[in-house]
């Protein structure tokens, strides 16, 4: 008898039976012409030294000569793996793969999956600045909250090249993306608006942050946690001032009317409610929504099961809706903005990447939906030609703020974001089409039938 | 948003207000060492106390910030006698607090400006102020401000078995 799988069962079995296939998901392939072994004399001793001297004399020329310019490391100590929670750094590592190979096929990125086996975020910190020589850039991933928040202002303070936490930055620069697109569609303006951020994690901290950068009125924001709306009154202010100062700002910077209680009193007339908070469909109630302004704007984000499933959003009157997950319309996606971020902030071989560079990211994936409508608002991962877009956008807005070490026009970035991607793809598409990488389609037929 | 904030010598009508920021405060300096954790007599204790402290102005420093008609803010310096040092008197900020609302608006510096006229006023020729050792914002906020560290006072309870 066939047994009934859910979405989410069938991919966890498919997910198992390829890693033991494959064992990993990308390798180190050579990208230089080998004709015979002479050749290493030029790759590797004699030759080399030479190419050692330039950059011992000037190590800024570690982007031009080596590989350094494309290689991004994936850094985490794995201590909040996807909802996992604290697995722990071996256990972290298929998912850091699996963003490597997100980073390497949608961005042209060379990305390296690094998780450690520390304790500290001063150990963590002691790591990053160790690595900085070998790559253009960190993408910090999975890590617990408060810690994730110090890790990336500090490292983007301390190093000189663009430090990126995806949980935050990633899933803010599409959130704002989308909610640029929600906008259009009923009608609002960002000063006016007023947004409800529900759950107080590291994707919503940084929404705040960016919508606050972007031109939204931080006062009509409302930041609600598991302990009702945050307020400066609240009991648990001094700890937070202590212990999460970030959060311990917006609740100073936001909620200007001083509004106290729950999340059913912050959606009252609220326009837009962004949602990262708890993965059961029901959390946010209908009744919440009606209470909200005309053609409210519902963002239900928790993953695998948004707050609120779409069709009981719409039923209780929201006019777009948008989810994690992309069997619905509308699929805030990080995976629509990191692998573009990094290969513009790489091509432009950036010093550092900041809420400028995140604003014009999620402006230009706004733009590339040309008219946007209620089940339309953000881009597909299928849209190819917003990744270099978006890259050219970026780089040459860094070189614009003058992050850039290696400057240029959004055209020139453009025609080379292109290319990078462009030549990735038909060399893998190369190797897939050789029978060197293996179609995996009879390997999940098998798992289909267990 | 322009706040009216006066500084003035507290009120039995502040009490109240008062107790409520010393809560607070003390939760706070609870998360920092669990020997310091709130007694349950704390409210009347602090209510006592208070009383006494608006009896005894030669002995304290008691003012509060009343901004737009709330009390937000109060400082506490309790004068002490240095038997064995010059200057020989201490104005020590025993209790300092701002509600979050009010912060970064300059309160805290008006309240401790105030407190050190009146301390000097009073003879007082050296400023000092107590808070749990583990607290970083308050040791930068003072080391910013020029104070340095005088004393340490170490703790330990005493059912251990050793």
């Amino acid at each position: 008898m066939e047994k009934e799988f859910s979405d989410t069962a069938k991919y966890n079995e498919a997910a198992v039976i390829v890693s033991e296939s494959y064992k990993g998901k990308t390798r180190v392939i050579p990208k230089v012409p080998i004709r015979d072994l002479s050749d290493f004399s030029i790759y590797y001793t004699p030759g080399i030294a030479e190419v050692s001297r330039r950059i011992a004399a000037d190590p800024g020329m570690s982007f031009e000569l080596t590989g350094r310019w494309n290689s991004v490391a994936i850094l985490t100590d794995g201590t909040r793996v996807l909802g996992l929670g604290n697995v722990g750094p071996h256990a972290a590592m298929p998912v850091m793969e699996g963003k490597a190979l997100i980073f390497n096929y949608l961005g042209g990125v060379n990305a390296v999956p690094i998780t450690m086996m520390i304790r500290s975020s001063d150990e963590f910190m002691a790591v990053a600045r160790a690595l900085e020589p070998s790559f253009g850039g960190y993408n910090l991933e999975d890590i617990e909250s408060p810690k994730c928040f110090f890790l990336l202002q500090n490292l983007q303070k301390e190093l000189n090249i663009p430090v990126w936490h995806d949980d935050q930055l990633g899933t803010a620069s599409i959130t704002l993306a989308g909610l640029t697109n929600a906008l259009k569609v009923t009608g609002r303006r960002r000063e006016d608006s007023w947004i409800v951020l529900l759950g107080s994690g590291a994707a919503n901290i940084a929404t705040a942050t960016l919508l606050g950068s972007a031109g939204f009125d931080l006062g009509k924001i409302i930041l609600v946690d598991s302990h009702g709306i945050l307020h400066p009154e609240r009991e648990d202010m001094d700890s937070l001032m202590i212990n999460h100062p970030w959060k311990y700002d917006l609740a100073m910077k936001t909620n200007s009317e001083r509004i106290k209680g729950g999340a059913e009193e912050a959606l009252k007339g609220a326009d837009i409610v962004i949602s990262a908070a708890k993965s059961q469909p029901g959390f946010i109630k209908k009744e919440w929504i009606r209470s909200m302004n005309r053609d409210p704007i519902v963002f239900a984000l928790a993953n695998p099961l948004p707050e609120i499933w779409p069709n009981d959003a719409k039923e209780a009157g929201a006019s777009v809706v948008a989810t994690g997950r992309g069997d619905f319309p509308n699929q805030i996606n990080n995976s629509l903005v990191f692998p573009a971020v990094f290969r513009g902030v790489l091509d432009a071989r950036a010093k550092g990447v900041n809420m400028d560079v995140m604003v014009t990211a999620s402006n230009e994936i706004a733009a590339f939906v040309k008219v946007p409508s209620e089940d339309h608002i953000v881009p597909s991962m299928n849209d190819w030609e917003m990744y270099p877009q978006v890259a050219a956008a970026v780089a040459a807005k860094t070189s614009e703020i003058g992050l850039a070490r290696k400057n240029g026009t959004r055209g020139q970035f453009l025609s080379i974001a292109t290319d990078i991607i462009e030549e990735n793809r038909r060399f893998y598409q190369k190797a897939f089409d050789n029978g060197l990488i293996k179609d995996f389609r009879g390997v999940i037929e098998v798992g289909k039938k267990n | 948003m322009e706040r009216k904030i006066e500084i003035r010598n507290a009120k039995e009508s502040d009490i109240d207000s008062i107790l409520g920021m010393i809560a607070r405060l003390k939760k706070l300096n609870e998360e920092f060492d669990t020997r310091m954790r709130v007694s349950p007599m704390m409210e009347e204790n602090a209510r006592n106390h208070l009383v006494d402290v608006m009896k005894h102005h030669e002995d304290y420093v008691f003012l509060v910030a009343e901004i737009a008609g709330k009390t937000g803010g109060f400082i506490k310096a309790d004068i002490v006698h240095r038997i064995y040092y010059d200057p020989e008197k201490e104005g020590r900020i025993s209790e300092f607090y701002v509600m979050p609302e009010f912060r970064r608006l300059g309160v805290g510096g008006m309240l401790l400006n105030r407190a050190k006229k009146i301390l000097h006023s009073k003879g007082v020729g050296l400023i000092a102020v107590e808070f749990p050792s583990q607290n970083m914002i308050a040791s930068n906020f003072y080391r910013k401000l020029g104070f340095v560290g005088l004393t340490s006072i170490f703790g330990k309870e005493t059912d251990s078995q050793e």
